[in-house]
């Protein structure tokens, strides 16, 4: 019964994944999804952080900002995908494309890097800073070479989570025209045809995991101190 | 010279100062103890000396100059400054933390990295070994050396350390006491020292300041003096009951004249030359003996240079300030 039906309506009888049609329609198709995503997301990482690191230097400094940041970054978090990506287009009156993609992927990210630039920046012993300042360093040299340094991990911290949960939204992205592999999974869908949809979710998947695996390399390269001090007894 | 004249704090939002009218004198290449119970305003008058705080009224004067004559980060970087949660760069180096204070005046690589070593070796942490770990990997009582070694590294004339042997056992403590003592007979820094332990005061002061409660200098003078003469009730208290015993610890037994040495001696008991009169004290009765046989080090062989009863102790802790050893 099964079988009958997939050889009626499936496009060709070649099990879930054709891997002809994905052999001819590599490079043409799945290649450009891929950077595409990848692009979008970086992009927009990028600006959330350009964004949210002097914000959350400003918050750690002077606390009232804090509050009402939060209230803010953690409206636009609490929005689903869609209702965002619609609130872009028919609200703010955006044009279908990559922009109102790229615009509510910063909004999502903004609360958990803004919130874990302070909670890095707070996490940075008192007596450190005293020191710092008893020696002499001014107050943008103690920023730079002790608060930022020494905040790093908990900073790449939100950066995983936020580089993660990026990858994921984008792909609803494609819904209005941004691209990536939301492209393949839609059309796929649309189309009934699982080798389209499998390969945008597995890429994006693969892509998720890589990415949060860049930030944990990178972590360690820029704070190799932080896993010396766990290890020592 | 640092001249502190009618220096006083008073923090906005309160009408009682912390530090009121102090005005004392620190000669050069002493070491100057703060001491008192916490609400005395020690390390608050520490801190005026670099600005980390400035006072309400009165000031301070370096060498005849008032210390804001300069801005305060260009201040801070003439003064070593040593505290007890040592606050070393976790992310850094032990030799990139020493070197933190060359590094901001722009010496050049060369003579930094001299100067690391030098101070590695003066603290007793062989740089080979230790240059290019992380503050954690190090016991307390290394963290400490090092920040010390920190403080002193671009070899300022001042030095402010507020408790800076203080998170470490008593016994570390006390050795390392004991070597910081030894460094400053070489290197003569002009040191303002802040402690709440009267004890740790009177060994490493060469004057005390104690303060009371509300920042009021109760007395300054010698740690002999303080303790043969102290100025209130207050000071009296703060010194204990035991202040005859803290003079005896001021007097090292190399230092008293001895009697000549008694025949055998076997069963005496041995007395370091080095050990404090209260060393002796403790070790002749604690062997239930009423003298001691003062040899030159521990080898029991050792020729010894007299014996030290305890009539001649008991002399000298009722007699007037003994000179220091």
């Amino acid at each position: 019964m099964l079988a009958f039906f997939q050889a009626e309506f499936a496009p060709e009888d070649t099990g879930l994944i054709d891997w002809e049609w994905l052999g001819d329609n590599f490079t043409e198709d799945v290649v450009p999804a891929f950077f595409q995503h990848i692009f979008l997301c970086f992009v927009s990482l990028a600006i959330a952080i350009a964004i949210s690191v002097p914000l959350g230097i400003l918050a750690a400094r002077y606390r009232w900002l804090y509050p009402p940041l939060t209230a803010v970054t953690g409206f636009f978090y609490t929005i689903p995908s869609f209702s965002m990506f619609t609130i872009l287009l028919f609200v703010v009156g955006l044009s279908v494309g990559r922009t109102p993609a790229v615009i509510a992927l910063v909004l999502y990210s903004l609360l958990v890097l803004i919130r874990n630039v302070v909670t890095g920046l707070d996490s940075v012993p008192p007596e450190t800073k005293d020191a710092a300042r008893g020696m002499g360093l001014t107050d943008r040299q103690i920023l730079w070479r002790v608060e930022l340094p020494l905040a790093l991990p908990v900073i790449v911290a939100g950066m995983r989570i936020a580089i993660v949960t990026v990858i994921g939204i984008a792909v609803i992205g494609a819904y209005i025209g941004a691209g990536g592999l939301g492209d393949l999974i839609f059309d796929g869908i649309t189309r009934d045809f699982p080798t389209l949809y499998i390969t945008g979710a597995v890429l994006a998947t693969a892509l998720a995991i890589g990415a949060d695996l860049l930030f944990v390399g990178a972590e360690r390269l820029m704070s190799p101190w932080s896993r010396r001090a766990r290890g020592a007894t | 010279m640092i001249e502190f004249e009618g220096v006083s704090k008073t923090y906005a939002g309160s009408d009682r100062p912390v530090v009121n009218d102090l005005t004392f004198n620190i000669k050069d290449g002493e070491i100057c103890v703060l001491v008192g119970p916490s609400g005395c305003g020690k390390t608050t008058s520490m801190r005026m000396v670099n600005r980390l705080i400035e006072p309400s009224e009165g000031r301070i004067l370096i060498d005849g100059e008032p210390n804001t004559s300069m801005s305060g980060t260009q201040l801070r970087r003439k003064i070593g400054y040593a505290i007890q949660q040592i606050g070393l760069f976790p992310h850094r180096s032990i030799a990139d933390n020493i070197a933190t204070v060359p590094n901001l005046l722009g010496w050049d690589k060369d003579r930094t990295n001299g100067r690391v070593d030098e101070l590695m070796d003066l603290v007793g942490l062989p740089p080979d070994q230790y240059r290019g770990r992380y503050p954690a990997e190090l016991s307390g009582g290394q963290q400490q050396r090092i920040g010390v070694a920190r403080a002193l590294a671009a070899d300022p004339p001042i030095m402010l350390m507020d408790e800076p042997f203080g998170a470490v056992d008593p016994i570390t403590r006390d050795r390392l006491q004991n070597e910081f003592l030894h460094i400053q007979e070489n290197i003569k820094k002009t040191i303002v020292f802040v402690t709440h332990d009267i004890d740790e005061a009177i060994k490493m002061g060469d004057k005390i300041a104690i303060l009371k409660e509300g920042g009021i200098l109760a007395q300054y003078d010698t740690p002999e003096n303080v303790l043969v003469n102290p100025a209130s009730e207050f000071v009296q208290s703060f010194v204990g009951g035991d202040r005859v015993l803290k003079r005896l610890s001021l007097t090292r037994v190399g230092d008293v004249e001895l009697e000549p040495p008694t025949g055998n001696g076997h069963d005496l008991p041995r007395i370091l030359e080095e050990w404090s009169l209260r060393d002796a004290l403790s070790e002749i009765i604690g062997a239930g003996a009423d003298r001691g046989v003062v040899v030159q080090n521990g080898d029991s062989n050792g020729s010894s240079s007299g014996t030290i009863t305890l009539d001649s102790i008991r002399e000298i802790s009722h007699g007037a300030g003994t000179p220091r050893g």
